[in-house]
């Protein structure tokens, strides 16, 4: 079994934090990763895109072209993403900031309102792991217990940044 | 099962520099290879091992030079733009036979250029780069484990035959975090009479260039065009996949490699008979493994990020006996599995 | 020069250094390169370097000057020779590595190097021979030229608009906090030999002590670039290189001063 998965918003939404936290979850179950970050410069305050292989075999590319999911966290994200997306993929839409719903019937997607979702969760700076929640809830690429063993070993030292982060990732899996 | 452990590939540069018993590293900061030097910065000290961010590259390369004459394994790591400053140094440690290892993290040029992954050095980085008759053994590493294992080659190599050795490496290669197996320690380093550690109990060692009789001068550049002439017989290396049965070869290497053999894996699932080979080595090239192929009857594809530079070398092994199209990308911009797969399905 | 070892001279009451190689050197007569390396060699004995100082050559007329001393010694690029010393002197600390750079070497393309060797204060000896001209490559204008000085790149003269003025390297550096000693000298006379010989000496014991970087700038006759007699050339930069480039101290810590009981002469 492999993933290919692209993560693609604004610097400072926290797209690269959910790329690793999917990479480091699929290594401790022993799976073959890589995890790149990517900065295109198009615009100012540029976008911010990170590509992750999860495998059992070696592992190729380390760019993505078709994600069999895809996170698009702000408009020119989903410009990218949605007709990237293969066949049966996984689409996870920023519904906070991106108002288009996607006419593709051979994908799922699923619109997250990330912004107001992680607001309830107690501050809205977590909206990166709502969709990473969002993410596991829609496939079956790692384990909500494998992310909160990771993000108990990346944020021991910052107990209230830890149960934000979780509840928001609880919060994302409702959106199935 | 070995230990694996996730790491960057510019980590993996610096923890394979630490493992081979570099003793010293010298650089200034350049995007995409700036952690490699904060890294350096933290754990040359923890190692009680020499780390100093210099005010150039220029200065860096020199003090390369200086700590790897002082008999230390000694390397610096920069990108592009900096690489260029640093061919004098290189040739003066090529002209006085002195190992070191220089880590270029490729960025797009010419110029400043742009900070996203490139292989633009390709002829600079084989072709010796500087001034002079020389030669440097280059090694394109293409996944996170190779940015490690490659560097602590390159420290043999090295010293094996007194001569700089360089990792080549893409800016994307740099950034990207894939698993490692950390390889053992180095525990013996060769010794190295001729270093200059004070002339105490032996006759002085002089490190030079330079012949004061000009007439014993090219007699001393034979003796490094031989030894180039043995780095080149002896130390070829590639990877080859799927080659026996191939009627088209990818020809890759670095981030490009791994694009390739996505291509390959697609065009096999298209029933197209697709093999990789990958240089290890760019400098020396595999020139006779890819003629062999070409003898075979292999079309081949070069995939490179840049205007096409390595398409030159298959172009020397190949010659006219067989068709070769290049598929590349340049100012920073990957190369896709898709773009590759498309040159192949165009010349199936 | 004579053998200092030669039979038949027991009444010899000047020979070559210990430290030096007995071969004559490639200089030009009048020259004041061999001057300075004479009495290099004449600290390294008197402080017992013999196995622990590097000479670090650089590119100019005093390229090979590893060729003359008994020690180790290596080549570096043109104007990196602080660069090469600093990474020995890391590496090994024991050694006692000190640079021979020329104005253009020093003062022109390596002014990064030995600036922020300076400014990082690197235990290390720097002896910089200004001489006002790119000796080796035949009297082009070098950053120390002198204002209407002749040069075979300015054969009319230096002039500020075309060149600017000559830089003060001694007095540069002396802005910085890394170095613990920084002197000009000059060689033009018997009295002024033996003054450099004593600031040389100060410069190593300075190293020597673990103090920051010691630099000796010593002005130095090129006859044959400044188109003028050996003999005149002294008298020549007496007149005229002093009053631009000014003899004396500009920075002795009080570490370097107090070493000053221990230079003889
Ligand atoms: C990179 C480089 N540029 C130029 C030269 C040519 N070159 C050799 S010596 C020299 C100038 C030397 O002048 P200086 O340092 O004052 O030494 P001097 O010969 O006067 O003692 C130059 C420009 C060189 N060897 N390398
Ligand atoms: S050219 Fe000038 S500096 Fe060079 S050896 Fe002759 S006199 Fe000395
Ligand atoms: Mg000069």
């Amino acid at each position: 079994m492999s993933w290919e998965i692209t993560v693609s918003g604004f610097g400072g939404q926290g797209v690269l934090f959910i790329g690793r936290l999917l990479m480091e979850s699929a290594f401790h179950s022993d799976k073959e990763v890589s995890w790149l970050p990517y900065y295109s410069g198009e615009k100012r305050g540029g976008m911010c895109t990170c590509f992750v292989n999860i495998s059992d075999e070696r592992i190729g590319s380390i760019f993505i072209t078709h994600p069999d999911i895809a996170v698009a966290m702000n408009p020119a994200a989903m410009k990218i993403l949605e007709p990237a997306v293969k066949t049966g993929g996984v689409l996870v839409v920023n519904e906070s900031l991106i108002k288009n719903k996607t006419s593709r019937r051979d994908i799922k997607a699923v619109y997250v309102p990330t912004v107001e979702a992680s607001k309830e969760v107690g501050d809205e700076s977590v909206g990166n792991l709502v969709a990473l929640g969002a993410v596991i809830a829609n496939s079956q690429v790692v384990t909500t217990t494998s992310i909160i063993k990771v993000l108990n070993q990346i944020l021991s030292k910052d107990k209230h940044q830890l149960e934000l982060n979780k509840a928001a990732l609880l919060k994302g899996c409702e959106y199935s | 099962m070995p230990e694996r452990t996730l790491m960057g590939g510019n980590i993996a540069i610096a923890e394979g520099a630490i493992l081979a018993g570099c003793g010293a590293y010298f650089g200034y900061p350049i995007t995409p290879q700036n952690d490699l030097l904060e890294h350096m910065a933290k754990r040359m000290p923890e190692e009680d091992r020499i780390f100093l961010q210099t005010e150039s590259e220029l200065a860096a390369i020199n003090m390369v030079y200086g700590a790897a004459a002082a008999g230390f394994r000694s390397m610096t790591s920069t990108s592009s733009p900096g690489f260029s400053l640093q061919q004098e140094g290189i040739s003066y440690m090529a002209g006085s036979e002195i190992p070191a290892v220089i880590a270029n993290i490729m960025r797009a040029g010419p110029g400043l250029g742009n900070i996203g992954g490139a292989q633009g050095d390709y002829m600079q980085c084989t072709r010796g780069g500087g001034h002079g008759d020389y030669y440097l053994i280059t090694l394109a590493p293409s996944s996170v484990q190779d940015m490690l294992d490659y560097t602590m080659l390159a420290f043999e190599l090295a010293d094996k035959y007194r001569n700089p050795v360089l990792v080549m490496a893409d800016g994307f290669l740099g950034q990207v975090v894939e698993s490692v197996v950390i390889r053992d320690r180095v525990k013996k380093l060769p010794e190295k009479k001729w270093a200059i550690t004070g002339a105490a109990g032996r006759p002085k060692n002089i490190i030079n260039s330079f012949e004061m009789n000009p007439m014993d001068h090219p007699a001393r550049i034979k003796l490094i065009l031989q030894k180039f002439e043995r780095m080149k017989r002896n130390e070829v290396r590639y990877e080859g996949l799927e080659l026996e049965d191939a009627d088209i070869v990818l020809v890759a290497y670095g981030s490009v490699a791994r694009s390739a053999m996505t291509a390959m894996q697609k065009a096999r699932l298209h029933k197209i008979k697709v093999g990789l080979l990958r240089p290890i080595t760019v400098l020396p090239f595999p020139y006779q493994p890819l003629s062999d192929l070409a003898g075979r009857g292999c079309k081949f594809v070069v995939a490179e990020m840049s205007a096409g530079q390595m398409v030159e070398d298959v172009r020397i092994a190949v010659g006219n006996r067989n068709e070769i199209k290049l598929v590349n990308s340049w100012g920073g911009v990957p190369l896709t599995a898709d773009e590759i797969f498309e040159a192949i399905d165009l010349l199936a | 020069m004579r053998k200092a070892s030669m039979d038949g001279f027991e009444d010899m009451v000047f020979g070559k250094p210990e430290v030096m190689e007995d071969r004559p050197t490639h200089f030009c007569p009048g020259c004041g390169h061999g001057i300075t390396q004479r009495l290099i060699g004449e600290v390294l004995d008197e402080l017992g370097l013999q196995e622990r100082a590097v000479c670090v050559a650089s590119i100019g007329c005093t390229v090979t000057a590893y060729a003359y001393f008994k020690i180790d010694g290596l080549e570096s690029a043109h104007g990196r020779a602080p660069a090469v010393a600093t990474a020995i002197k890391r590496c090994r600390p024991e050694l006692v590595p000190f640079t021979l750079q020329g104005d253009g070497d020093l003062a022109s393309i390596g002014t990064a190097e030995i600036v922020h060797a300076a400014a990082r204060g690197e235990k290390i000896t720097v002896i910089f021979a200004n001489n006002a001209t790119y000796g080796m490559t035949g009297g082009q204008l070098a950053p120390t030229t002198l204002i209407g000085m002749y040069s075979s790149s300015t054969t009319g003269g230096r002039t500020v608009e075309q060149a600017g003025y000559p830089i003060r390297m001694s007095e540069m550096l002396a802005t910085l906090d890394g170095p613990s000693y920084i002197t000009r000298v000059s060689l033009h006379n018997p009295a002024n030999v033996r003054k450099a010989r004593k600031a040389i000496e100060l410069a190593f014991r300075a190293q020597l002590a673990g103090l920051g970087l010691s630099f000796v700038e010593v002005l130095s006759m090129c006859p044959i670039n400044w188109k003028i007699e050996p003999v005149k050339a002294r008298q020549w930069m007496a007149e005229n290189m002093i009053p631009q480039f000014p003899l004396g101290e500009f920075k002795c810590i009080p570490e370097v001063e107090a070493l000053k009981k221990g230079v003889k002469g």
